[in-house]
């Protein structure tokens, strides 16, 4: 080796960081369990590039004749999309502007002065694009690029993050009704607790941030530090939840902080004998409160139960696999997923206990997430092989639909939520470039 | 019967809990070169241990897990390049930070090392961090790669000469700072 690379090797190993956590062969016995059986990954396969599928409804000469339009404009917003991605990146130094005005972005009116983000066009009402093969008649609401975790829905809206965004979606369009510049610091769908949304928007070390937002325009209307028992978890995945007492539930180090949305104050701590809790998810009628908490070392996934009535714990259990949480509470019990890197499963744990979990759908891989949802009084899992409900009550599957694989790579629908009385899932085709939320027809055996 | 994958586990080879706790922190840290990312890291290393663990009996006969299983990283991730849309949203916000002073400029360090990789197609990079990283020679990074040790230089040397222009790369390789 010459000296130009003695120190490009030297670099490389001073500046490559440790992993924050490593792979364990039951990771490993979980990815071999993912890939056996009839139902295992598409294969990948090479074949030559083809235009994307799904189109808007259009006359057959429109495209080509603006094709070459199209490819002029299209150069153009990369080259401005460039120069806007080195302006962002030279100045992450910054201050966050969780607190920063939301955009109306209907309105027409001037965007604030916070690096906003040009609305993605939707399909005009009556114009949704079918989705090829997609289960339970999808169709393609808008095409907006979203974080798969975060899709949720109430009432006639639903919210999710874009990279730098909280966003509130008509779905009768499609189109980004408001939004706020604010992200989530861990994976945790938007929490709709009364008239308000709230975020994580600050997540490490001694402290919990939490801001919220009116539920219609975005309007920052409140921000709670809560201070964490210890250090923050590591692991964390779906840290926050809302509880029908109307409070916030939300993990912090070493215990469970309940905290009052109206102004912030922390009304209690809910101590965690077993480390930093990592998720955390009430029980419908608020008797119950279901934490998990993960040790790296010794890859021990642990799930706690207390009794919110009397303060107690009445419950602990623990397997050992990687990394889990994203834990969603129903009447029968509590959900979550469990593997690590991009691979997971979604179980069912009745009455939260782990001993008689049992897998409910095999969820997501090749970089996709799985996580349950509770909507429409039925738990919602997606991914890249099945999109199933499930009984609220009992964990079993009430009906299923297989998602497509689009000439070998795997398309996506997860993060289901429910507005306006329809439900949406989230859709990614790698293959065809696509992705935005897709409205669905789900079978009778769903609706509850 | 594992009661929550519901599927009989395979028997778990002789060595290979060894192997895995001894090589992975090394093997993510070279699937981070590779993707960029801790997840697609995970995914990457999990991915050719799980082939690994299929035929480990041959592979330890052998003597050539490691090469093996960064043989199937290296394949993987070069057939994620081909296949898999790489649609990486711009963001102007950074992952949250648990300290400051000295952490801001870690993480410049590594934005920078992978902004410069990042310049690089995939089998440059693929030799960069066989090479470079892993300490491979040219022989067994020809092996991994499936690929001539000529091509390996080819590659190595077009790389140097891309890095040598990626903006702040140069100020890492000849001053420094901690990871």
């Amino acid at each position: 080796m010459n000296t130009e690379e003695r120190q490009l090797t030297e670099t490389l190993h001073r500046i490559t960081p440790e992993p924050p956590r490593h792979v364990t062969v039951e990771d490993v016995a979980l990815r071999l369990a993912n890939q056996a059986g009839p139902g295992r990954q598409p294969r990948y396969r090479r074949r030559p590039y083809r235009e994307p599928r799904l189109r808007r409804p259009s006359s057959r000469g429109w495209g080509r004749a603006w094709a070459p339009a199209l490819a002029a404009a299209s150069v153009f917003v990369v080259a401005g999309a460039t120069a806007g991605i080195a302006v962002l990146a030279s100045s992450h130094h910054g201050p966050a502007s969780a607190g920063s005005a939301a955009r109306d972005t209907t309105s027409g009116a001037p965007a604030s002065s916070s690096p906003a983000t040009t609305p993605t066009p939707a399909s005009p009402a009556g114009t949704l694009t079918a989705i090829p093969g997609g289960p339970w008649g999808a169709r393609l609401v808008d095409h907006l690029a979203l974080m798969q975790y975060s899709l949720t829905g109430n009432g006639d809206s639903l919210y999710a993050f874009t990279a730098q965004d909280l966003v509130r979606i008509d779905p009768a369009t499609g189109a980004i009704a408001r939004s706020a510049p604010v992200s989530s610091a861990v994976p945790n769908a938007p929490v709709v607790l009364g008239s308000a949304v709230w975020v994580v928007s600050s997540y490490a070390g001694g402290r919990v941030i939490l801001d919220g937002y009116d539920a219609q325009t975005l309007d920052h209307v409140l921000s709670a530090t809560v201070p964490a028992a210890g250090q923050v978890s590591d692991a964390a995945q779906g840290v926050l939840a809302g509880g029908p007492d109307g409070y916030l539930y939300v993990a912090a180090g070493d215990s469970v902080a309940v905290v009052n949305p109206a102004n912030g104050a922390l009304v209690r701590r809910i101590q965690q004998p077993s480390g930093p809790a990592s998720s955390v998810a009430v029980s419908p009628d608020g008797r119950r409160l279901y934490v998990s908490t993960f040790f790296q070392a010794g890859q021990k996934f642990q799930l706690l139960t207390y009794d919110l009535t009397e303060g107690i714990q009445v419950g602990s259990s623990s397997v050992s696999v990687g990394a889990g949480g994203n834990l969603v509470a129903t009447s029968g019990g509590v959900w979550g997923t469990l593997g690590s890197g991009t691979s997971e499963w979604v179980w069912f744990a009745p009455g939260g206990d782990l001993s008689p979990a049992s897998p409910v759908i095999r969820g997501a891989g090749g970089g996709f997430a799985s996580l349950p949802a509770l909507a429409g009084g039925a738990v919602w899992i997606g991914g890249t092989h099945t999109l199933a409900c499930a009984d609220a009550g009992t964990g079993s599957v009430l009906a299923s639909g297989a998602i497509p694989a689009d000439h070998g790579t795997a398309e996506y629908f997860g993060s289901v939520a429910y507005a306006g009385g329809h439900a949406y899932a989230y859709y990614i085709d790698n293959q065809s470039q696509t992705q935005g939320v897709a409205a669905l027809t789900p079978p009778a055996a769903c609706i509850k | 019967m594992d009661t929550l994958t519901g599927v009989d586990r395979p028997a778990e080879p002789d060595g290979f809990r060894d192997f895995v706790a001894s090589r992975s922190p090394a093997l993510l840290r070279s699937g981070w070169l590779l993707t960029g990312d801790w997840a697609s890291a995970e995914d990457l290393v999990q991915t050719a241990l799980a082939a690994a663990w299929t035929r480990w009996a041959n592979l330890q006969r052998q003597d050539a897990p490691e090469l093996y299983v960064r043989k199937i990283m290296i394949n993987t991730f070069l057939r994620w390049r081909q296949r898999r849309w790489n649609g990486e949203i711009a963001t102007g916000r950074l992952p949250e930070l648990a300290a400051y002073g000295d952490v801001f400029a870690q993480v410049d360090a590594r934005q920078a090392l992978l902004a410069a990789l990042d310049r690089l197609p995939a089998r440059q990079r693929a030799v960069v961090v066989l090479r470079y990283f892993a300490d491979q020679t040219e022989t067994q990074t020809a092996a991994a790669m499936g690929c001539s040790v000529g091509a390996v230089k080819s590659h190595a040397a077009k790389a140097l000469a891309r890095l040598r222009d990626a903006p702040g790369l140069a100020e890492l390789m000849t001053g420094g700072v901690a990871s």
